[in-house]
């Protein structure tokens, strides 16, 4: 095993959260202080569910930083020192959620894409995950059908941005593969929306 | 039925039309105060004489110091690096309808290290009381003001213990969310802790007096007149005056020492006194921790925020240290709004919201029944649980 997959599988091992609230199509979990590289619209994040019988994986759709009264005070006050900043984000008990839409779930070997079962219990951690799950389980496509059927998330912008997660977490040589299976998959689902599609097609083009 | 807003509004409407007439009252009354502070000197025998009887007379006004006490400080310059440290407690009192009698004292305290671009160190510590000598210490359940004395206790050998620390790397500012005179006298007569729990508070103050870090008790829209029984003891003419004389505070009632000094200007200080109380007099005064006080602005021009601060004697001795409690209390109100942001983060880390409590509970009955022990609470609570909830009304 090289060092970059070692490190990699460490990094993928580390709970990133604990859940909040949950539901069949989707969970928000807690974090504190986001890292640099963690965690990020379109990552793909999984949790535990059915007392670990079932890993829920998700794509990460919204990221919200609360405010409350005390920040908006220090907002307004004039040279604001490192230290006062530093103790209300890292500190401070304020919790960033993370919104989560359910794409599918790994039973022992077997990758399934659509809702799972039961939805995780509060309190679990959430990991993010590892190349080696994002590969497994975007062999298929059928999870960017409830992707773009979700209501509230900004649809495009997550097909893109988990489809350039995907294709990355393979090596160079097969990215261009998925990529083309993932724009037939969609051409499929937005064969009544082109305008839609060509959007989406485009940045992938660009950005992956 | 619940609390019928409608009845009251006209009662709110009276309310609000006597507080704008006292105000008034009140604001025609304080320039007399302020002329009668600007006519009191230093080393005036005739006061001092009044001074001697009053306090023979149990009064409890402000004793002036070397400073004159109608003059005022400037903020002096904050050290380009300080330890600036608070230390709040809170508490779950017993409660004889809950699931088991015990009580709970969490303090929480944030070290700040001024001029460190660092995160300050915060950390909370609870402590669970449940034995028979905590909660029967005289054979009743532990008043509730005996429970506040352990947790201002708790909060002060929090302070000293990070003094300990923090004092071998910059000068150190404690700081508590109060004054630093127990108020134990009057409640706690029929209970021999009084004394004890006196000595374990002025013992701790001597240990930080040690670590040769500096304390202040800083109260927010203080209540206290103390200089105004100075002023109401300076027009009293007759010599003989007698306790009822002294006990009322005259063309000053009702007005605070918060009006008095609300000319001070962003960041100035007023002159120190020291309390007259005889509990500060009496043990606080022989054990070497007489306490003083002052006040200051601690706001803006546009929102000026009086703050009462309180001082051990040793401290307002020590040029340096009362320098650290005036600029230190002012730059931190610069962050807080007029009042000392590592005082609202103490709090924020040491109080226990209701949801937690609640957790606290579930872990108390789930210990209980792993134990073979019932754990219920009494039908008056059960009660209260059911009706405190949203109300709701069908059929209307």
């Amino acid at each position: 095993m090289s060092n970059v997959d070692s490190k990699e599988k460490t990094a993928s091992s580390i709970p990133i959260g604990r859940m909040l609230r949950s539901d069949t199509t989707g969970f928000t979990f807690g974090c504190l202080l986001p890292e640099p590289e963690v965690p990020l619209f379109g990552d793909f994040v999984k949790a535990p569910a059915q007392q670990g019988l079932t890993e829920i994986i998700g794509v990460i759709h919204n990221i919200v930083i609360e405010d409350d009264l005390f920040v908006r005070q220090l907002i307004a006050a004039p040279d604001l020192p490192d230290a006062y900043i530093q103790d209300q984000r890292r500190n401070r008990q304020i919790p960033i959620e993370v919104s989560v839409l359910s794409v599918g779930y790994s039973s022992g070997n077997t990758m399934i894409q659509g809702l799972p079962p039961q939805p995780p219990v509060t309190l679990d951690y959430i990991k993010r995950c590892s190349k080696n799950d994002m590969i497994a389980f975007t062999d298929r496509q059928d999870y960017l059908a409830l992707i773009l059927n979700s209501k509230e998330t900004p649809v495009d912008e997550l097909i893109v941005a988990a489809l350039q997660r995907a294709s990355r977490a393979r090596p160079i040589e097969d990215r261009a593969l998925f990529l083309i299976q993932a724009g037939k998959e969609l051409a499929r689902l937005l064969s009544d929306d082109l305008s839609k599609l060509d959007s989406i097609l485009r940045r992938i083009q660009v950005n992956t | 039925m619940g609390l019928e807003l409608n009845k009251l509004s006209e009662q709110v409407n009276k309310m609000g039309t006597t507080l704008a007439s006292r105000s008034a009252d009140i604001a025609a009354r304080l320039p007399k105060a302020r002329a009668t502070l600007e006519k009191i000197t230093n080393n005036d025998p005739i006061l001092e004489t009044k001074i001697e009887r009053a306090l023979s007379l149990h009064w409890t006004g402000a004793i002036p110091t070397s400073e004159p006490v109608h003059a005022v400080f400037q903020c002096p310059k904050h050290p380009e690096r300080a330890n600036i440290v608070a230390a709040d407690g809170s508490q779950v009192y017993p409660d004889r309808h809950g699931i088991a009698m015990y009580y709970l004292i969490n303090t929480g305290s944030i070290v700040f290290r001024y001029g460190l671009d660092e995160a300050p160190v915060c950390s909370s510590h609870p402590h669970l009381f449940y034995e028979d000598h905590d909660l029967y210490p005289n054979e009743a359940l532990i008043p509730s003001f005996l429970v506040n004395a352990r947790r201002d206790i708790a909060e002060l050998r929090e302070l000293a213990q990070i003094a300990t620390r923090e004092v071998k790397t910059a000068p150190t500012l404690l700081m508590l969310d109060n004054g630093l005179l127990l108020y134990l006298g009057l409640q706690t007569k029929e209970y021999r802790q009084s004394d004890e729990i006196l000595s374990e508070y002025l013992e701790t103050l001597s240990d930080i007096e040690s670590t040769d870090a500096c304390i202040a008790g800083v109260i927010d829209r203080p209540r206290a007149a103390n200089v105004l029984r100075l002023l109401r003891l300076y027009d009293i003419d007759n010599a003989t005056f007698d306790t009822d004389e002294i006990r009322t505070l005259g063309d000053y009632s009702q007005l605070t020492d918060r009006m008095l000094f609300s000319t001070l200007k962003p960041g100035e200080r007023s002159a120190i006194f020291v309390n007259a109380s005889p509990q500060n007099l009496g043990k606080y005064l022989s054990l070497g921790q007489k306490i003083m006080f002052y006040y200051v602005n601690a706001g803006t021009k546009e929102q000026p925020v009086i703050l009462r601060i309180e001082i051990p004697e040793w401290v307002a001795n020590q040029p340096d240290q009362l320098s650290l409690t005036h600029a230190g209390i002012v730059e931190q109100a610069r962050f807080g709004n007029g009042f000392p942001y590592v005082l609202i983060r103490s709090h924020e880390l040491a109080v226990v919201t209701w949801t937690e409590r609640g957790h606290l509970e579930q872990m108390v009955a789930g210990s209980m029944r792993r134990s073979g022990i019932s754990a219920v609470i009494s039908r008056k609570a059960q009660g209260k649980q059911w009706t405190n909830s949203a109300k709701r009304r069908y059929g209307q």
